[in-house]
């Protein structure tokens, strides 16, 4: 992921995360399951397989979750919003550096990938993007460890 | 919903100078009456998969001025679409949409301010404060034939910063210019200033 120098302004996303996370996941029933669960898939993800971890989980989010979730209250919606453009534009920069064969897959980051569609796939719809708005800091989190050193390159 | 018999605003445009992005629009001339206008957003990931999805700018919804800072309404490099309605009473107009998506990353960026001061022998430098997004490349040069320039750079503005202990009878020259790493653009340099510093210079 250091290759793939995405100017991201990370501060902006948590700072929009911070501002739904308490709304969210109050409205997540089932605390005892996790989509992202991070002792299995993500953390074990090698500096190898970031950027195409990276990629995959953009995809997750863009093509599912901020679809399947419908939010009626304004503001939480604007911050919503905001992740998802967000999270629209590092898909792009992440699609750049793919085309230079930056951003390998290999089959470990497939199968993190698996699981965690897996995990969706075994809720309810709405409340398995619920759940996963509400695990996003644990992806922000991970981003943030992978990009060290390049936000001031 | 009120009936759409107000003409709908026109002339909608974009200014957009160093991240600060203004939406501005003509007015609907109703005599005696104030008009209310209402803006509203979405930004690509709306457009691409939810393009019923509209969402009210954050100070503008409504407003009766005749145009509307919708810069904490784009926080993302991605292009957005812009709308806006004149509403009196129950008559609300129809809605008047941004001819071309704006995008952030065309924000016309400008020299930055600055001021250059001699603290004793100390080279200090002052720029204008943009906000949390902008960085500052400084560059800093004792004039004289061959004079190596100097690079600093400075975030946030607003904080002098001193920049170098200058020799005697010298000149030092500096110039800045600013850099927005959310859509990875720099501004032109500033105009050089130059200071002088009192004293004999030394002997070589």
């Amino acid at each position: 992921l250091r290759r793939c120098l995405i100017s991201i302004d990370m501060h902006r996303i948590e700072e929009s995360f911070r501002g739904i996370k308490k709304a969210i996941q109050a409205k997540d029933t089932m605390q005892n399951v996790t989509i992202l669960s991070p002792s299995e898939s993500l953390h074990s993800i090698k500096p190898l397989d970031a950027c195409c971890m990276t990629k995959n989980l953009l995809a997750f989010y863009v093509d599912r979750v901020f679809k399947d979730h419908q939010e009626l209250d304004p503001q939480l919606l604007r911050k919503i919003s905001s992740i998802a453009n967000s999270f629209l534009y590092m898909q792009k920069t992440l699609q750049q550096c793919h085309e230079q064969r930056l951003c390998h897959c290999r089959q470990e980051a497939t199968n993190a990938t698996r699981i965690i569609h897996d995990n969706y796939d075994q809720l309810e719809v709405r409340s398995a993007a619920i759940k996963s708005l509400g695990e996003l800091d644990i992806f922000l989190a991970w981003i943030d460890k992978n990009h060290q050193g390049t936000s001031d390159a | 919903d009120g009936v759409a018999v107000l003409p709908a605003p026109q002339n909608i445009s974009v200014q957009s100078t160093n991240m600060k992005h203004v939406l501005t629009w003509s007015p609907v001339m109703v005599p005696e009456e104030i008009v209310y206008y209402s803006v509203e957003y979405q930004g690509e990931y709306e457009s691409l998969y939810m393009s019923h999805i509209w969402i009210p700018s954050n100070w503008c919804s409504p407003t009766t001025g005749l145009e509307c800072d919708i810069t904490d309404d784009i926080t993302a490099t991605v292009p957005y679409n812009l709308r806006v309605r004149a509403t009196l009473g129950s008559q609300t107009s129809a809605w008047s949409t941004l001819k071309h998506p704006f995008n952030r990353n065309s924000t016309t960026l400008i020299p930055p301010g600055m001021e250059v001061t001699k603290d004793g022998f100390h080279l200090v430098i002052k720029l204008e404060d943009l906000g949390p997004q902008f960085e500052f490349f400084v560059a800093y040069w004792r004039r004289e034939p061959g004079a190596k320039e100097h690079v600093k750079v400075v975030r946030p503005g607003g904080i002098p910063m001193h920049l170098e202990t200058m020799e005697p009878g010298a000149t030092y020259c500096v110039k800045a210019r600013t850099f927005v790493k959310a859509i990875g653009r720099y501004s032109a340099f500033s105009q050089a200033e130059c200071v002088k510093v009192q004293g004999e210079s030394l002997p070589l």
